[in-house]
């Protein structure tokens, strides 16, 4: 298995950590600073830039440089000075934390794939699937750092009737009519592995990324994971906020959005980031690579097809889970004879979910996990 | 009911910003790298608003909708006639979308440039 080719050269930002540094050798390595065409603007104002495939495939952890970026609003000017982490609403002790304050409660960092809701969007089949038309690259895999939201919380005290965390940000529209974006999480996600990041991959947070603190919640969709986050507030029912009400629900044709299943959990789903799609290859061998993630259920296994869903073998995972980061896998396949060959990689998580050969469209055009299909040309 | 707009005046605010910046910016749209030296928001702005297809209507989107979204947004939707008429209402209860008498011609541009199978 030639890793080295799977996994580019160490990168200097792996040593600024000593838990990045940690890792197993095979993900220690994070690629090379981001080449001019890793990225695709989707959207320049605000920032919504999603992940080439190949440049996915260079890395285990994806470089903070190459991240995908979404943001609901433009990034907000944040003043570290004068910043404080709130935390109000039904708690014993309200506290108002300092960054400095808020670095000395214990330390955690995990990796954890973060993946936009509507990634995979513009592969929706339906004509109203409203928003960025996201293409495969709008996930990403990042060692996150930061303090556990429970150790704050319970510093604070929840009251026993305090029941969702809602999450105020710093970002908001440019007119002042339009709603903030205000997502929440049931106190049980928030007592469980939900972290207040200040760092990614052994760095400082970007600004892009939240900086100087944003949440993660673990095995969900990328907007539960509010960035620029300035006040925790513990209340009795969930945001009614827009953004939770009304967006981010599995809104199929006919049905209102706001009786819909919310968009939570990340959906069982692998990628194929070798060979590319289009791909000219020698007949013979050939190696496939690429990630599988979802929930928290976790991988259980990824299995590949090379001849359009009718047989399936098992892929091979590398190392050990971390987090609810993405498992890279590995594929040979034995092409014999020159042509066009199509192949579909398949996950399924622990708890017997099974990625579908297309995923039901809906209006909002969310959690798109169908499976991944490559047509390369054997010569 | 304009008198409760504030909208517009911002949003040709916005533009005017951004049109004495841009110069002779691409009207292109490449990827561009997180860590490279980004023009100015305004200049991106301005250079991305000229992808909109001239036309009756093209003026309202860029004083109904360009405060707060990209003309990139915009272009790369493919919405049927029911996706638009959802979305413009909701853009009309948070301050933007259109004046009434404005509304009609607002949608035709929309629903011609930016619905499923346009060009």
């Amino acid at each position: 298995m030639r890793r080295r080719d799977f996994l580019t050269t160490v990168a200097r930002a792996g040593a600024a950590s000593a838990a990045l540094a940690a890792l197993p050798a095979w993900a220690q390595r994070i690629a090379a600073p981001a080449g001019a065409t890793d990225l695709i603007e989707r959207n320049d104002w605000p920032e919504h830039w999603e992940t080439t495939v190949a440049a996915l495939g260079r890395s285990w952890l994806t470089p903070n440089a190459r991240f995908f970026v979404r943001s609901h609003f433009p990034v907000p000017a944040v003043d570290v000075a004068a910043w404080r982490l709130e935390v109000t609403g039904l708690v014993h002790r309200p506290l108002r934390l300092t960054l400095h304050e808020l670095r000395a409660f214990a330390a955690v960092e995990r990796a954890h794939t973060l993946e936009c809701a509507g990634n995979g969007r513009a592969r929706f089949a339906l004509p109203r699937t409203s928003g960025t038309q996201w293409d495969l690259g709008a996930v990403g895999n990042a060692r996150w750092g930061g303090v556990r939201l429970a150790s704050v919380l319970e510093r604070a005290g929840v009251k026993p009737e305090a029941k969702h965390v809602w999450f105020e940000a710093a970002d908001h529209a440019p007119l002042p009519t339009v709603p903030p974006f205000l997502r929440s999480i049931p106190i049980d996600r928030a007592m469980d592995d939900v972290v207040l990041a200040d760092r990614m991959n052994g760095a400082p947070l970007p600004k892009l990324h939240g900086a100087p603190l944003r949440a993660i919640v673990p095995g969900w969709f990328g907007m539960a994971s509010a960035k620029w986050v300035t006040r925790v507030r513990l209340e009795s029912a969930p945001s009614d906020n827009h953004f939770m009400v009304k967006g981010y629900r599995y809104a199929y044709p006919g049905e209102d959005a706001a009786q819909a299943a919310p968009v939570d959990e990340m959906k069982i789903k692998s990628i194929i980031t070798r060979p590319l799609d289009g791909a000219r290859l020698p007949h013979g061998v050939l190696r496939v690579e690429g990630f599988a993630w979802g929930g928290r259920a976790g991988v259980k296994q990824v299995e590949l097809s090379d001849d359009a869903g009718r047989s399936w073998r098992p892929a091979a995972l590398h190392g050990e889970p971390d987090g609810t980061g993405w498992r890279a896998w590995m594929a040979a396949v034995d092409v014999r004879t020159p042509g066009a060959v199509t192949l579909m990689a398949r996950a399924t998580d622990a708890a017997g979910a099974v990625q579908p050969v297309e995923a039901r469209a809906n209006a909002g055009g969310y959690g798109n996990n169908s499976i991944h299909r490559v047509t390369v040309h054997a010569g | 009911m304009p008198g409760s707009r504030p909208r517009t005046a911002l949003a040709l605010a916005l533009l005017v910003t951004g049109a004495v910046a841009v110069g002779g910016a691409t009207t292109h749209a490449p990827a561009r790298p997180a860590h490279a030296a980004a023009p100015a928001v305004a200049t991106r702005r301005a250079a991305t608003a000229k992808q909109l297809p001239p036309g009756p209507g093209r003026e309202l989107v860029e004083r109904g909708c360009l405060a707060c979204h990209s003309a990139m947004l915009i272009t790369q939707q493919r919405k049927d006639s029911t996706g638009w008429e959802k979305t413009v209402q909701q853009m009309e209860k948070w301050g933007g979308g259109a004046r009434p008498e404005e509304r009609a011609t607002l949608m035709d541009y929309l629903r011609r440039h930016f619905a499923a199978g346009a060009k």
